[in-house]
């Protein structure tokens, strides 16, 4: 890593601290690139969107634990103010996983990003953009490299901003919103590549995955969610070019990264046009798939397609969560999913070889079986039409982007779901359907869920059914955290709650502002541990004392 | 800072759609493109001889006729698309207007219209379906008297068919923590806290734990229902009910 501005200020301040205070802020330090690790990241940082390369959010600190953790108490918060509503949204809603590095927590929405002291929750800056247009859906955070910061904005620019002081560094044009693309990724860091995908299936556009060089912005490789062209390997799951190039399958959560095997592994979006498949007969490779690519080249090394020709809207862009664990007495690399299609799925990591695909809500009587692959294989008849095709998943999916969770501790998958069923509809009959074509309505039987996932066969471990539906208030909010001491926090109706890892109890609540909107983390700083979650438009930290 | 504005919630603005098409052109548009350019590009501007102009970077990229009207004006001789010299630029706009709202009928799901008539469905199928599976609870001369006027439309009558709730609060008998039943309506439920408004109107407030919460399973029969129908059936019951006016 070049850092010879930093050296040079650290060298000046050293002799002039006596007469001046002069002293380089943490902050200008910028990130170590040591605390990008597979599974534990330093206790003082969360330096990426899930904390550590493996995606599982789990941290290794246990100050708090079931025995003290009903003395943890809200020690700041801090409120998003002085905006006016976001175009066609309306208040701000924090769904990212905010970065906190060198005492520095990094949040954002849409368009803003804002930098709080983590100890206090007092403002540092805030970086305003002003798009000009494009969708103002979500926005999952920063990445960090050195002093940097990257950050995507509606209308497709990527910025380069210094973490210190938030001033602008350069920005380049990454995807074109008038062809309804949006951005709203955290970027993710893996060596020199700052990893960086795309939103956005209103229009039929397809999907691609970039690589962009830290210091200058620059392309170094894109790797595109279709085949290129007729002929190359999975086009013959396409009928002709034009579908492919339509074909959709957004790269728009941050993915995960194995650096022994060097592969990066990420998930695709629904195929396009979302419900009307009859223009596009066949399995719609790599759409909806979870793909290892070599981040050095962007060249797939496997795929591995949860939910073929899906005409129901479920991107299969959930966390692929990488854990190791001994199975049948060998030490094995794995990946485990719960898709929006409702299946869980655990793959060997290093070849894409399936072990488990099973369903984690009801039957997913979408799909008739799986393939040789472990692949769903899908049943025509369930497909979107004119008077409605009933599956047992909810409207929106069995699951969706909130970060999931694992615990080395248990060996268990957590994840919130949606249970119930609903009807899809095929509005656009034509031919040559463009858009959605269709839509997906119905909340028949709902129950919002917290389900703990047995990693070796799929089963249901535990199942926490929250109390209350729809206008009484209840049920599962935002993303998962697991800890070592015997934790899981993740939202309970308006409340930031904690459970018994082993057996769904749970152990604690604070009642919030809201429901959490975004993933949970946790972090050391001055010997105390903290707990924070946003809810709405504010970002609550809980310590033990709660000084 | 930006100027405080009133949040616009519309599904338009909501997907970042850009420019609202101007309706009036876009109509004026309409018998244009037919006589003009449907003969290539088809008539719905998907596409024939000629490109699909709904994914055209080019009428995505222009905002009144500023792109695509040159276009139109110059034509494209090396792709065999002839010149239209004699459209004014007013037509031009008219037309690029036609394109724009076409684009905005595929991309703007808030626009997405159910149909009104159903292609399957057998009412003899569904009257019988009844019979065997409805008519211990409901019956259509009383309940269900008329019920094809109250849910004209099938995929409203399907929705009520198969979950006839809606994500109103429920009704439900609470066992207070001294022992007292109260029936009334569950304001808030959740996991850690229970507010019921009892048929007197009077409200109290509970932590969950503390008290017992029984809820009356009106659905019970529906419930036990979804996971056994088959597309078929639903579409039959709907026709059947359909019909009940």
């Amino acid at each position: 890593m070049k850092r010879p501005f930093i050296l040079h200020l650290a060298l000046f301040c050293s002799a002039a601290v006596a007469l001046s205070g002069c002293l380089p802020s943490l902050a200008a330090q910028g990130l170590d690139s040591k605390a990008l690790t597979l599974f534990h990241p330093p206790a003082d940082a969360w330096p990426t969107y899930n904390g550590d390369y493996s995606g599982r959010r789990f941290s290794d600190l246990k100050q708090v634990d079931q025995k003290n953790v009903d003395q943890l108490k809200v020690k700041w918060k801090y409120k998003i103010t002085g905006l006016a509503p976001l175009r066609g949204i309306g208040n701000p809603v924090i769904k990212s996983t905010p970065l906190m590095v060198n005492g520095v927590l990094y949040l954002t929405i849409p368009d803003h990003i804002f930098a709080v002291d983590a100890k206090t929750g007092v403002e540092k800056w805030r970086f305003d953009f002003q798009d000009e247009g494009g969708h103002l859906l979500g926005q999952r955070g920063v990445g960090m490299y050195g002093r940097w910061i990257y950050f995507l904005t509606p209308d497709g620019w990527f910025l380069s901003l210094d973490a210190e002081t938030g001033k602008e560094r350069w920005r380049k044009k990454v995807a074109d919103e008038k062809l309804q693309y949006f951005t709203t990724m955290a970027a993710v860091i893996v060596k020199n590549h700052v990893l960086i995908g795309v939103g956005g299936d209103a229009m039929d556009v397809r999907g691609y995955l970039e690589a962009r060089d830290p210091e200058t912005g620059e392309l170094q490789w894109r790797w595109w969610s279709e085949p290129q062209k007729m002929g190359d390997p999975g086009s013959e799951t396409w009928p002709n070019q034009q579908a492919m190039d339509h074909g959709g399958g957004m790269t728009w959560l941050p993915g995960t990264y194995d650096p022994e095997l060097n592969l990066i592994y990420w998930g695709t979006g629904n195929t396009n046009p979302v419900f009307a498949g009859q223009g596009r007969k066949g399995a719609n490779l790599y759409t909806d798939s979870i793909v290892a690519l070599n981040p050095d080249t962007g060249k797939m090394v496997w795929y591995f397609q949860a939910s073929p020709h899906d005409t129901h809207d479920w991107d299969n862009v959930e966390t692929p969560i990488l854990f190791d664990k001994t199975i049948d007495g060998k030490p094995r690399k794995l990946l485990a999913q719960a898709g929006r299609c409702g299946y869980f799925f655990v793959l060997d990591r290093k070849t894409g070889k399936n072990l488990v695909s099973k369903p984690f809500t009801k039957t997913a009587n979408w799909a008739k079986g799986l393939d040789e692959r472990g692949q769903p294989i899908p049943d025509p008849g369930k497909e979107p039409s004119v008077d409605g095709s009933m599956v047992d998943i909810a409207s929106n999916g069995a699951t969706n982007w909130p970060p999931p969770s694992y615990s080395p501790l248990t060996g268990l998958f957590y994840v919130n779901a949606t249970e119930g069923y609903s009807v899809a509809y095929l509005y656009d009959t034509s031919s040559e359907p463009q858009g959605y074509g269709g839509g997906s309505s119905g909340h028949f039987d709902p129950a919002s869920s917290l389900i703990a996932l047995d990693v070796r066969d799929g089963s249901v471990r535990w199942k926490h059914v929250a109390k209350g539906q729809g206008g009484e208030g209840g049920g599962m909010s935002g993303g998962i955290l697991t800890t070592a001491g015997d934790l899981l926090f993740t939202g309970d109706s308006d409340r930031l709650a904690a459970f018994d890892p082993a057996n769904g109890k749970i152990v604690w609540s604070e009642k919030l502002g809201g429901h959490i909107s975004n993933g949970p983390s946790t972090w050391m700083l001055d010997g105390k541990q903290y707990v924070i979650a946003g809810a709405g438009d504010t970002m609550y930290a809980l310590t033990l004392d709660g000084n | 800072m930006q100027q405080p504005k009133r949040p616009a919630r519309n599904s338009h603005d909501f997907l970042g759609l850009g420019p609202v098409p101007d309706a009036a052109a876009a109509k004026r548009g309409e018998p244009l493109f037919t006589q003009n350019c449907a003969a290539c590009h088809g008539q719905n501007a998907r596409g024939g001889q000629g490109p699909n102009l709904l994914r055209s970077v080019v009428v995505l990229h222009d905002e009144k006729g500023e792109e695509i009207g040159q276009v139109i004006h110059d034509g494209r001789p090396q792709g065999g698309m002839p010149p239209f010299p004699n459209l004014s630029e007013a037509e031009r706009y008219d037309i690029a207007e036609f394109l724009h709202e076409q684009v905005e009928l595929a991309a703007n799901r808030g626009l997405y219209k159910h149909s009104d008539t159903m292609t399957t469905g057998d009412a003899v199928k569904g009257e019988k379906f009844f019979a065997a599976h409805c008519s211990s609870c409901h019956s259509v001369t009383a309940d269900l008297a008329k019920v094809g006027t109250r849910y004209p439309q099938p995929t409203t009558m399907l929705a009520h068919i198969a979950w006839p709730a809606g994500s109103e609060p429920r009704q439900a008998i609470v066992t207070a923590p001294d022992g007292k039943k109260i029936a009334g309506t569950l304001v808030h439920y959740d996991d850690f806290e229970t507010t019921l408004k009892a048929d007197d109107g009077t409200r109290s407030t509970w932590p969950t734990d503390t008290i017992q919460v029984e809820i009356p399973d009106k659905l019970g029969g529906h419930r036990s229902l979804l996971p056994k129908y088959t597309d078929d059936d639903l579409h039959n019951l709907t026709r059947y009910l359909l019909t009940l006016k």
